[in-house]
């Protein structure tokens, strides 16, 4: 037998050893009953949120094969994520999934997103792979991904991701206390473009009201919406948001002649959201510090926390990471 | 006939089926010779035998499908319209049936892609039909109004993309216009064969007919084919041929529009030798590639992307030799 023909071989008895060493079952985000492997050993996850679910449980070195918020290339990833996977680079996709890369991985679990790549998931579910679909656009969706993804990793996983989902909901319940009797400052959110707003339903939006915020654009339905600078101007926000992958930098706009007429200007209430692992505006464990940075930003001292030892906190229980200097200093730590 | 082109010509007929059986050997999961054969005897139960028969087997039979409808479409309308740079997106349908696979995607159900595409590229090829009945079915008011369709459809395809969410709706409507066949599965087929084997039949069975459409409704009259009825029939089966294509492979330029020239080249531009021809070097062309794109890299690559950046050198090739005849170009 040649070389690549017994590597074939091993590489399949591996993936069929994986498929039917199925022992659990767990219930997936979307409610169907998915077998899992006992401990499953390679996933694979083109599901870009899935991805830091996995780092957030502790599983990074099961990862084989991954989709990453907004990246092609391992040198656009943030220097910590680099530092968090130093193989980052051999298991970064993009693009749509195939299902015999899948295979050639001897790849045992699969995390993916119930609306993109859906011809993947069907086929993948198909060839047999245990396949965990994931709907997550609520706080409380985030929180039960995390449960979920938890159980289907099975062992110390399993409690990292109920404490982290608990930790999404007591961090809702403070917010909530700390932010009931006070105003509630109008905020535009701005994504990829400046003028590219967050619609009623969108993350970010529920981000603002968590934190105790009003969104100028909650009105608006849909994903993203494209508005003019009138419109902004009859909205008259307080803060501006700009997202973490936004090309504009708040200087942009405070330098811009256009729009010092807004209120948020004036009183130089720009900010840029920031991003050391995942963006703060997605529905990852990050967002919990995007919700701590925005409550800090709206009513600064009223969550009586101290957002740098928070941050710190954060990357040292969650990713086992310790931050440098400069990546303090870029989320405005000294 | 040349011993060349008849060797040529036998080749061209054994060619779809060698591509057929070299797309299934090819992909990312290592799959040898023996364990093919070993898992086309296994059926589903082993991985190999689930690759083979889940998706390598439905996704080269679609290729091969999809091929064929698009080079027969393709060498049929430059026949029908007299011009040999009109393809199967000439009418339309494809910008149709694109509306609908993008209004699926945006209404958040993905399972409705196919059926959506369908849909639209037929009521892209009904408007098309009803303005055919009211200003005639010459063929420059088919191909005016096919434009005119197109860029009707268009626009709302472009109103769909507008209001996507940019970050999983949109980035799924993109891949699905640049073209690709990840993820075929069986039960996709069903419905693409079910039109596009009766539709390829059918203008198969009238190719010889299908001459006199070049000709002037006058002269195709006085040589016993009503133009005004058989043109129209003629482009309803060909628009449903194309319809169905898209509705499973997303937009795939260039090989309606390149395959035909080079079927012209081999076998002439007598229809009834044309049409079969162009089909089998249309499923040729499609295999080749979409092995290409589903083996290249660990992700898919758009097959409509690699259609183009091999379909422009061979179009320019092909405008050489046609400018070289006409001692237009050194």
């Amino acid at each position: 037998m040649r070389r690549w023909e017994s590597w074939s071989l091993l590489v399949g008895l591996v993936a069929v050893v994986g498929l039917f060493a199925a022992a659990r079952e767990v219930v997936d985000p979307l409610g169907r009953v998915v077998p899992v492997p006992d401990q499953a050993q390679r996933i694979a996850s083109p599901y870009g949120m899935g991805t830091y679910y996995l780092y957030a449980l502790g599983a990074k070195d099961r990862i084989v094969a991954g989709w990453y918020i907004g990246l092609r290339t391992a040198n656009q990833a943030p220097e910590a994520l680099r530092r968090l996977d130093p193989n980052l680079a051999t298991k970064l996709r993009f693009g749509d999934p195939n299902v015999e890369d899948v295979a050639a991985l001897g790849v045992d679990l699969i995390l993916a997103d119930a609306t993109r790549y859906a011809a993947f998931t069907r086929l993948a579910r198909e060839v047999g792979f245990p396949v965990l679909e994931y709907r997550v656009e609520t706080f409380a969706d985030m929180a039960s991904a995390l449960r979920v993804t938890g159980q289907a990793l099975g062992g110390e996983a399993e409690a990292r991701g109920d404490a982290l989902a608990r930790k999404v909901e007591e961090t809702l319940a403070a917010l909530a206390a700390a932010t009931a009797g006070l105003g509630r400052p109008r905020v535009l959110f701005s994504g990829t473009d400046t003028l590219c707003v967050a619609s009623g339903t969108m993350f970010q939006t529920l981000l603002i009201e968590a934190a105790g915020g009003a969104s100028v654009s909650a009105g608006l339905a849909g994903s993203w919406n494209e508005v003019s600078l009138e419109q902004v101007l009859v909205w008259d926000p307080e803060v501006i948001l700009l997202a973490p992958y936004s090309a504009a930098e708040p200087k942009d706009l405070l330098a811009d002649p256009n729009w010092q007429r807004l209120s948020a200007v004036a009183s130089g209430r720009v900010f840029k959201m920031p991003r050391l692992i995942a963006p703060w505006d997605t529905p990852v464990p990050d967002a919990l510090l995007g919700l701590l940075w925005l409550a800090e930003v709206l009513h600064p001292g009223a969550l009586g926390i101290d957002l740098c030892a928070e941050v710190l906190a954060f990357h040292r229980e969650t990713y086992g990471l310790e931050l440098s200097a400069e990546e303090l200093a870029g989320v405005g730590c000294p | 006939m040349s011993r060349r082109r008849a060797w040529l010509v036998h080749l061209l007929w054994i060619a779809p089926l060698a591509a057929f059986v070299g797309s299934l050997l090819v992909g990312r999961y290592p799959l040898s010779f023996a364990s093919l054969l070993q898992g086309l005897g296994e059926g589903s139960t082993s991985l190999a035998g689930s690759i083979l028969w889940r998706v390598r087997l439905p996704r080269a039979i679609a290729a091969g499908l999809v091929g064929a409808n698009l080079g027969l479409t393709g060498a049929l309308f430059q026949g029908v319209f007299r011009n040999p740079l009109v393809d199967s997106r000439i009418l339309g349908v494809s910008s149709g049936a694109a509306f609908g696979a993008a209004l699926a995607l945006l209404v958040g159900s993905p399972a409705a892609v196919q059926g959506g595409a369908f849909l639209s590229g037929l009521a892209a090829v009904g408007l098309l039909l009803l303005l055919g009945a009211r200003f005639g079915f010459s063929p420059l008011v088919l191909v005016v109004t096919g434009v005119l369709v197109g860029a009707f459809f268009s626009s709302l395809l472009g109103l769909v993309t507008y209001v996507a969410d940019p970050l999983r709706t949109l980035p799924a409507i993109t891949f699905w216009l640049l073209g690709g066949l990840g993820g075929t599965r069986w039960g996709d087929l069903v419905p693409v064969a079910a039109v596009s084997t009766p539709g390829l039949l059918l203008l198969l069975a009238l190719r010889w007919r299908l001459n006199l459409l070049s000709l002037s409704d006058a002269e195709a009259g006085a040589l016993g084919v009503n133009a005004k009825v058989f043109r129209p029939l003629a482009v309803a089966a060909g628009t449903l041929l194309v319809s169905a294509s898209v509705s499973i492979s997303g937009m795939i330029g260039w090989v309606g529009l390149i395959v035909p020239h080079v079927g012209r080249a081999i076998v002439g531009s007598d229809q009834a030798k044309l049409l079969p021809a162009s089909a089998a070097l249309g499923a040729t062309t499609l295999l080749v590639l979409d092995a290409i794109a589903r083996s290249a890299l660990p992700g898919e690559i758009p097959l409509g992307v690699l259609t183009g950046i091999v379909g422009v050198p061979a179009f320019l090739a092909v405008l050489r030799v046609f400018l070289r005849r006409r001692g237009e170009a050194r």
